[in-house]
């Protein structure tokens, strides 16, 4: 069983130490946990806050933690009786900074009134509409979003308008327990994400801490309602042809190691070929890129050749 | 005691049943009379106790109720019929009254006339706390019931008596000597007599008390959290919050042994398969609340059992790791216990579908100790629809320190031990004590 990552594309960047775990599954999401080395410095994500939106579809972010903080890629935020919205990309912050977010995206057509400091809710953008989200980054257009989530709601057989919250809010209490039903494990600082045999995310923290603040929004949110409405799985119960305990844990154990490969096998044949990665943003030694190219695209943070922080996603399930 | 499919049979008398009806001509509509005549023929007590099994509904209770008094117990030992007497008596008084109507209206019908059938008759027009609600909605009944009990001359003369001030008829022996409250039987048998007198009631008729609780269901709190769901596991949540003291930690094992105290002897092997995965910790307001709980019924059992197994599915120290309950399962029978029991939030991940097929190729392989599931939950309104990961195994929720009880009970019931009967025959009779200490 492969215990490495090895990921044929993006190139060139060094994945070197990380390692893969046992899948955890939940109906049709599967999760691959992801361990290796940590880049220290990383402030929280929890230190970026969304200070005030100056306008629809403009988010002014600031950053109060200690170190840089990498702002997760397509991070949102929800609050009642007020405009959702999302970034449609990633950005350095340097503690102490705030940055203006003017080609942000309003995700709840229809509903007037700015977020304030009040509290509110984080997610980060269903994975259906993330291609289209990085592909409007620079536009400046509150709408912009509103025809992918339409075409969204759709496919979920929901009212067609540009109302993300018809999935994340009235589908909360669902949604939320992919938080329980798959689960966090010590020093996990990323993992591969599949619905049903497809490759639908790669997210690699700079560190645990970054990935566990970070894992409501992904797992929930990001590939949560994509998992939900998958279809059904088979849940038929076929006892195991052994005839004793000793033969009925080996054909456990197999079977896990027949989903490990299982995954492997799905990675490797993801279809997914990188184009090319174009610088976006730098600090100090950190370089923030895009990922271009065919079925998958998204964000990564490298310094030098060694990875930092990486959240890919398949364009095919857009 | 009934130790030939007993499983099964507390399975039956589990499963939501219509009421006993009396059809116009008299006739009693019973369609499973056969399994209870079977069944009482076989242990007539054994038979009787298992109507206090938690989650037994009245309709079959009152089919329990019924199939004990409609039999004569004369030849039984006097032990025998002390306690058939007892069941007898705090089934009558914890089933709700109207359900009890037609059990007493086919022992009329049957012509039972035994001591037994005239005490309960008598119990329950004298005793049962929904009697007055009842005289108002049931009057015939109730008078046909009562005439049965006494016989219609001393019935009727009894009546008399009670609403002629001049009268001298000696009420005791005939009718008070059955009854606890003098002054409540003279009431209920004058308003059975006097038409109209509950109707006047009636024009505000005060709320209908509830019957004796034949479940020792507790009290529940109205609104649920994290910490009003027992003493135990509110210390715990406590405890895991981080607020640790020693004062917190002696109140545990104060409050463990106080709970133990009243709950069932587990007297076999007893393996527990704890799920201590990241997700037992929960989040927002229910954090640490389904692994608090999960806690408070492994330091009970400890107690309780002769001996206890545990086997941890993540953690142990603290909420972590995935949930392989598969090979949880499989650690725990290597211990050879007499019964497993899976406690999980029902999150199973490492894979889905692991635990039921293992659980269900056991028997193929000659491994006969039952396996069964006990979902830790929040609340009684938790939503376990994707919280089933072996939907076949015999599975039960417990979210409050009250619900160990019922719980501890429902493990015996499950349990294939060659003694298991004569242990839930003990832990019923114990029950049935407690029960009755309620309306002492």
């Amino acid at each position: 069983m492969t215990t490495t990552l090895e990921l044929r594309q993006p190139a060139p960047l060094d994945l070197t130490g990380y390692r893969l775990g046992q899948p955890q599954r939940t109906g049709r999401l599967t999760v691959v946990p992801l361990f290796g080395p940590a880049y220290p410095g990383i402030g929280s994500p929890a230190a970026v806050k969304l200070a005030r939106v100056v306008g629809y579809g403009k988010c002014l972010m600031s950053n109060a933690g200690d170190g840089v903080a990498i702002v997760p890629l397509h991070v949102g935020y929800i609050q009642d009786a007020a405009q959702n919205h999302a970034l449609c990309r990633s950005a350095f912050l340097a503690p102490g900074q705030e940055l203006l977010f003017a080609d942000a995206c309003c995700v709840q057509q229809s509903q007037g009134g700015y977020i304030s400091d009040r509290g509110h809710g984080l997610f980060v953008l269903p994975v259906e509409l993330r291609a289209a989200a990085l592909d409007l980054r620079g536009v400046e257009n509150y709408s912009k979003l509103w025809p992918a989530i339409t075409a969204l709601n759709t496919s979920y057989g929901l009212p067609a308008r540009g109302h993300l919250e018809q999935v994340l809010t009235r589908q909360h209490a669902v949604l939320t327990q992919f938080q329980s039903r798959l689960e966090l494990l010590p020093e996990q600082l990323g993992a591969l994400l599949f619905i049903g045999e497809c490759l639908a995310g790669i997210e690699i923290a700079p560190d645990p801490r970054y990935f566990a603040e970070m894992w409501v929004a992904l797992v929930c949110f990001a590939y949560g309602p994509a998992a939900r409405h998958a279809g059904p799985v088979d849940e038929s119960v076929v006892p195991y042809d052994v005839s004793t305990v000793d033969e009925l844990r080996l054909a456990l154990a197999e079977d896990r190691r027949a989903v490990a490969e299982q995954t492997t096998r799905w990675l490797a044949e993801a279809p997914w070929q990188v184009s090319s990665i174009e610088e976006t943003e730098r600090f100090l030694d950190l370089r923030l890129s895009t990922v271009h190219g065919d079925g998958v695209a998204g964000q990564v943070v490298t310094d030098g050749q060694r990875l930092v922080y990486a959240s890919l996603f398949s364009r095919e399930l857009a | 005691m009934l130790t030939h499919e007993l499983t099964g049979f507390v399975t039956h008398l589990q499963t939501p049943t219509e009421p006993l009806r009396i059809r116009r001509s008299g006739e009693l509509a019973w369609p499973d009379e056969q399994e209870h005549a079977s069944a009482y023929a076989a242990d007539p007590v054994g038979y009787a106790l298992l109507a206090l099994v938690p989650g037994v509904p009245p309709s079959q209770r009152a089919r329990v109720l019924l199939r004990i008094l409609d039999s004569s117990w004369a030849e039984f030992p006097v032990e025998t019929r002390a306690t058939l007497n007892r069941v007898a008596r705090v089934l009558t008084l914890g089933l709700p009254a109207t359900a009890c109507v037609p059990v007493m209206l086919a022992l009329r019908h049957r012509r039972a006339n035994h001591k037994h059938v005239t005490r309960a008759l008598l119990r329950l027009l004298l005793e049962h706390p929904q009697a007055d609600s009842l005289i108002g909605s049931h009057r015939a009944v109730l008078v046909a019931c009562f005439e049965h009990a006494l016989g219609k001359a001393t019935a009727r003369g009894c009546a008399k008596s009670l609403t002629d001030d001049e009268s001298t008829v000696d009420l005791v022996r005939p009718l008070l000597r059955f009854a606890p409250s003098p002054m409540v039987a003279i009431d209920r048998v004058r308003a059975l007599y006097t038409p109209g007198a509950a109707g006047e009631l009636a024009a505000q008729p005060p709320p209908v008390p509830a019957p004796l609780d034949l479940d020792l269901d507790g009290e529940r709190p109205a609104v649920v959290t994290a910490t009003n769901r027992g003493d135990i596991a509110a210390t715990l949540v406590h405890l895991f919050r981080g607020g640790y003291s020693a004062d917190l930690r002696l109140a545990v094992d104060r409050m463990v042994t106080a709970a133990a105290a009243t709950l069932p002897a587990f007297p076999g092997t007893l393996a527990l398969v704890l799920d201590q995965s990241a997700s037992m910790r929960g989040y927002g307001e229910r954090e640490w609340a389904v692994l608090s709980q999960a806690v408070a019924l492994r330091e009970v059992l400890a107690r309780r059992c002769a001996r206890l197994d545990v086997v941890s599915v993540g953690g142990p120290d603290t909420p972590r790791g995935a949930t392989d309950l598969a090979s949880g399962v499989l650690d725990a029978l290597a211990t050879q216990p007499d019964l497993v029991a899976v406690i999980s939030d029902g999150y199973e991940n490492t894979n889905p579908g692991d635990l039921a097929r293992v659980v269900a190729t056991l028997p193929r392989i000659g491994v006969t100790t039952p396996v069964v599931f006990c979902h830790s939950a929040y609340s009684h309104s938790d939503d376990l629809t994707l919280r089933r990961p072996a939907p076949a195994m015999p599975q039960r929720p417990f979210w409050h320190q009250e619900d160990f009880g019922q719980l501890l009970l429902w493990l015996l019931v499950q349990t294939r031990h060659p003694d298991s009967g004569r242990w839930l025959r003990e832990a019923l009779i114990a029950r049935l004590s407690i029960v009755e200490e309620s309306v002492r």
